[in-house]
């Protein structure tokens, strides 16, 4: 017989026997298994897709791509309209090209019952033959005026509808409808509201040989575009799409190693707990010659045997709910729509042997702990708990403590990025200083907390207050997980809900509005919604370099700069206009300095010669173009938001898609599409380390409780009611959860006023700290009543049984 | 008959000791101040021969037993089990000593409480590394009277059998002593009774060297020879199986000199 085995069949003989000493650790690795391997299943199923709209052309033709970093999903530059002609011909001349089609999209969003309608993405008639989608009744749109809608929305040809398009609310007469989604214009009304062309997808006849025209495309457009054929036409995924996938891989990616790393946490947390309440067992059994080895190992065998049960099942589960993981990911909009999930053997074989890893990594420590307990300890008479905190834990926390402040001084002056790194950085060290240093603090503040409870005249707050005071060890174990979680939830939806407001706070600053006008059920604002009640808005767009590097752009008119009191470091804002424009001090370093002209590609792909009027320190963009100018290369953009100056008129006119707020409510109106995604990424991450700790507070109150047993029947035996024996407990626990609580708020605060300190220095505009109390409230509420469920819960056993309990 | 074969026997094998303890001390510090547990004990302990060592709580009778067991290491002096110096021997050599040679009998919390009967006697030779045939398990249990019960787990068995489970774990290996801290502590009387007879009976059939720690006269008077501890020093001793009213009028002289 090997020797390993011996620790490893008493760990499972123990596990087997105790079961309910690994529910924790049980739960833990079940979730953490779980969340892996559905959200690596998500993951892995996340490729890049062909929308449908282009799945009849066999060939796509796409503008060069521009090399682009991590994360940025800045457009390329489209095609000038010349060259959309030249390659069309060049194309379509290809042997075995029916047609050569250019995809041609615009904002339409047609208004059904007084209400837009989902879909908004127009596009003009030519471009259904990609699909392709066919007409189901009437005829195509031959001319201005005249729209194809899907079927489903169940309008007649003939009729009338409203579109909503970038200028306005327009009236069409519905000449046909589709057996696909999306609105069809005339290819004429089409070219003059659409934005530049960026692909041309290539219709073949039938039994062509793609790979021959395949190559025939390569030769015809040489550099002046890339050719995908077969599978590669993926490439062809909308930017967006793109862009979604992206955030969404990176919410699965931090849901996973958060979901692992709170495994590892809360594993280890209750094997060390475990540890500690059966050190005479491993006394007794290093009395009878195990070596610390063979401790080590059997504790090792019980964390395997635990594993091995958990991570099997929660990667199954986690395999059954990763579709329904899916849909809700589209639903949230992290992934796009149409995205499936598709199981993988390997992959859920991978997320085993992780939920293997993480017990055994959860079991390290305890298991060094267990194999340093003396053969003497068997002889012990209880597991005392008047261990002196270790000097190198003191030093440990202590420094941590002092880094995590300095972190926090350093962040109030910190700027852009590195911002929200050092938070990070100062809420991560300080969580841990104080976890370590909490059987230092605990008794002063449990002494402060309790002092009302020491005068009350019942027995119930002496006994909870010097309880709690005895077992300083045990307090602050158990008040550690409720000061993760607290300090955890503060940290993050403060810190996000504040960069939000910060952000809106210097843009309504920047404004001095009193109300926004704000999208309604549309994707954005058209002309004639950003100019209710005289509001004034900018038109995001994008700017081209000769390079084809993509610059941020907006569209603004020259009063409202002027009103909004900009100071030009360089040159005069008199002068915007035209074709002149603004910009920062970054880009005018980078070759458009005052009083250049420079040639600069548009939405349309057209060529504008733009000259810098004004070097701008502190504005809302990279470069301002006037409005105007933005607007005729640029006909399908939107703005998002508007701002009244002045009072807000008193009836919004309806159909526009708009709602207006006051400007100090705005700060709170997640609107923005990042704003809303971020948001829910926040709550996410929140849940399931709320979820986490959970399982943590759980189990050791739970096993606090159940080796407090004894005390308890000392306890009734000494003329305690078992009523006030269970309040007792619940009082108890309810002041570890408040202890816990006050040390995670020490923890979130001093950084969230650092962070505060640093937008408010940054963006110079006072900038509010936002905390989303009613969450807080929701976490802090879930944190007490399993802390003293759990407790009260398994008090109650020993208080009930121990009327036929016996000495031992 | 039976004690004077027994003692023809020991006098021929004089030399062979089954522990012996060379000015053994061991001190504490607790408090800044130092605690004298021993305070420099010289003895030895013949094998096949049942000792009992007595003395008021604090007397350091504990402590004596913990050294001669190799469970704690003498601040000075030297302990020697069946020949080997412990003071030579690291914590794995001590472990694999203690595995080998020493069995223990704790008051209480003597068993592992998730395994059965039957492997708790297995589980020092299972440490070990070494086969074991089933019969020989079931004989180790049917020796201390428990063939029937060895599938049960500890928390169903009383504890005079939870005891007697642990004496026959403590023999599995054959050890050259026995070392036993109170072992009829938590027990009732007629139980005791049962578990000291059990004791004696090894020592007079099978020449098994046991050192018992005990503060119960009835207990010590189970043993060939009784050692008084009083503040860590060998202050009396009774030689010859003694009465336990002798043993009990020792200790109450005892007790009132520390007075």
């Amino acid at each position: 017989m090997l020797r390993g085995g011996v620790g490893l069949s008493l760990g499972l003989a123990t596990v087997r026997e105790r079961w309910t000493a690994f529910a924790g650790s049980f739960a833990a690795l079940f979730l953490g298994a779980i969340l892996v391997s559905a959200t690596s299943t998500a993951l892995l199923s996340a490729g890049p897709r062909l929308p449908d709209r282009l799945a009849g052309a066999q060939v796509l033709v796409t503008v060069p791509a521009v090399e682009r970093p991590e994360g940025n999903f800045s457009p390329d530059r489209p095609w000038s309209p010349e060259q959309v002609v030249a390659l069309q011909d060049r194309l379509a001349a290809i042997p075995g090209v029916e047609r050569a089609v250019p995809d041609r999209s615009l904002y339409a969003q047609p208004v059904v019952d007084g209400v837009p309608v989902e879909d908004h993405r127009g596009h003009a008639w030519s471009s259904a033959a990609l699909a392709p989608y066919r007409l189901v009744s009437g005829t195509e749109p031959r001319q201005a005026g005249q729209v194809a809608l899907d079927r489903s929305l169940g309008r007649k040809p003939g009729t009338r509808v409203t579109v909503l398009t970038a200028r306005g609310p327009a009236e069409y007469t519905v000449s046909g409808t589709v057996d696909g989604p999306g609105v069809y214009l005339s290819d004429g009304e089409a070219a003059r509201l659409a934005g530049g062309v960026r692909l041309i997808g290539l219709l073949l006849a039938p039994g062509t040989d793609v790979a021959a025209v395949d190559s025939a495309a390569r030769t015809a457009i040489g550099h002046d575009g890339r050719v995908f054929s077969g599978r590669a036409r993926v490439a062809a995924e909308p930017l967006e799409d793109a862009r979604i996938r992206w955030v969404g891989m990176q919410a699965l990616t931090a849901m996973s190693i958060l979901a692992a790393s709170s495994a590892v946490f809360v594993t280890a947390s209750a094997f060390a707990f475990g540890v500690a309440w059966r050190r005479q067992e491993f006394g007794l059994l290093r009395a009878v010659g195990a070596t610390p080895r063979q401790v080590r190992a059997s504790v090792y065998g019980e964390a395997l045997a635990v594993g091995v049960v958990a991570s099997a099942a929660g990667t199954a589960l986690g395999a059954v709910l990763a579709p329904v993981l899916g849909d809700l990911l589209v639903a949230l909009g992290f992934q796009p729509s149409g995205f499936t999930v598709r199981v993988r053997a390997w992959s859920l074989a991978g997320c085993f042997l992780v939920g293997i890893a993480v017990a055994l990594l959860g079991a390290w420590s305890a298991s060094r702990r267990a194999g340093r307990v003396s053969p003497l300890e068997a002889l012990r008479e209880a597991a005392a708990d008047e261990r002196p905190i270790p000097l190198s834990r003191k030093i440990a926390g202590g420094l941590l403590c002092v880094l995590g402040l300095a972190g926090a001084a350093v962040t109030a002056t910190a700027g852009g990025n590195e911002l929200v790194s050092f938070g990070l950085f100062t809420a991560a060290a300080l969580i841990c200083g104080l976890a370590l240093l909490a059987p230092l603090i605990a008794p002063p503040v449990v002494r402060l907390a309790t002092w009302p409870l020491g005068r009350l005249r019942g027995a119930t707050g002496m006994i909870v207050r010097e309880s709690a005071l005895a077992s300083v060890r045990r307090t602050a174990s158990t008040a550690a997980p409720v000061l993760i979680t607290v300090g955890f939830a503060v940290l993050v939806t403060g810190m996000t809900a504040t960069t939000a407001a910060s952000f809106d706070a210097a843009r309504a600053s920047v404004i001095r509005a009193e109300s926004v006008v704000l999208p309604d059920g549309v994707a954005g604002l058209s002309d004639a919604a950003a100019g209710v009640g005289g509001a004034w808005s900018t038109l995001p767009t994008a700017l081209y370099r000769v390079n084809g590097e993509a610059v941020p752009a907006l569209g603004a008119e020259r009063d409202h700069l002027l009103a909004a009191g900009l100071k030009p470091s360089q040159g005069s804002l008199e002068d915007f206009g035209g074709n002149n424009i603004v910009v920062k001090p970054w880009v005018a370093q980078q070759g458009w300095g005052l009083g250049q002209v420079v040639p600069v590609g548009f939405e349309d792909g057209c060529t504008v010669s733009l000259k810098v009027a004004a070097v701008v320190d502190d504005l809302p963009n990279s470069v301002l173009v006037p409005r105007d100018l933005v607007r005729a290369h640029d006909p399908s953009a939107l703005a998002e938001e508007a701002f009244i100056l002045g009072k807000a008129p008193d009836a919004v006119p309806g159909g526009l898609g708009t709602r207006i707020v006051a400007a100090e409510d705005y700060a709170r109106v997640m609107s923005d599409e990042d704003d809303r995604l971020t948001w829910i990424f926040t709550v996410l991450l929140v849940a399931v380390s709320a979820g986490y700790t959970g399982v943590a507070i759980a189990t050791t109150l739970m096993t606090a409780a159940a080796g407090r047993a004894r005390d308890l029947v000392v306890l009734r035996l000494s003329g305690a009611t078992a009523g006030q024996a269970l309040r007792t407990v619940a009082v108890e626990s309810v002041l570890v959860v408040v202890l816990g609580t006050l040390l995670g708020l020490a923890v979130a605060i001093p950084t969230l006023l650092g962070m505060r300190a640093g937008l408010a220095e940054q963006l110079s505009a006072p900038v509010p700290l936002v905390l989303p109390v009613p969450l807080i409230l929701v976490v802090i509420g879930f944190c007490l009543l399993l802390a003293a469920g759990a407790a009260v819960f398994t008090a109650r056993r020993a208080v009930r049984s121990q009327t036929d309990r016996s000495g031992d | 008959m039976c004690s004077g074969e027994s003692g023809t026997w020991l006098e021929g094998m004089e030399s062979k000791q089954s522990v012996e303890l060379w000015s053994v001390r061991r001190t504490y510090r607790a408090a800044a101040r130092e605690m004298r547990a021993l305070d420099g004990v010289t003895t030895g302990f013949e094998a096949g021969t049942f000792t009992a060592v007595m003395g008021p709580s604090g007397s350091g009778k504990s402590t004596l037993l913990h050294c001669a067991a190799g469970l704690d290491r003498p601040t000075e002096g030297k302990v020697v089990i069946d020949g080997t110096d412990l003071g030579t021997l690291d914590e794995t050599g001590l472990t694999l000593l203690r595995r080998e040679r020493v069995g223990f009998v704790f008051q209480a919390f003597n068993l592992v409480s998730a395994l059965t009967a039957e492997q708790n006697v297995f589980l020092p030779l299972r440490l070990a590394g070494k086969p074991v045939a089933p019969e020989e398990i079931r004989t180790a249990l049917a020796e201390v009277g428990l063939a029937d019960r060895g599938g049960h787990r500890p928390s169903r068995l009383s504890g005079g059998e939870q005891q007697r489970v642990a004496i026959a774990r403590a023999l599995i290996t054959r050890p050259a002593v026995l070392f036993a801290d109170e072992p009829t502590g938590a027990l009732d009387t007629k139980t005791s009774r049962h578990v000291l007879r059990l004791l004696r009976d090894l020592v007079d059939r099978r020449r098994q060297t046991v050192i018992m720690v005990t503060h119960d006269p009835v207990a010590a008077s189970y043993a060939d020879r009784v050692l008084f501890l009083a503040d860590g020093r060998i202050v009396d001793e009774l030689v010859g199986r003694a009465g336990a009213e002798e043993v009990s009028a020792r200790m109450t002289s005892l007790e009132a000199r520390a007075c």
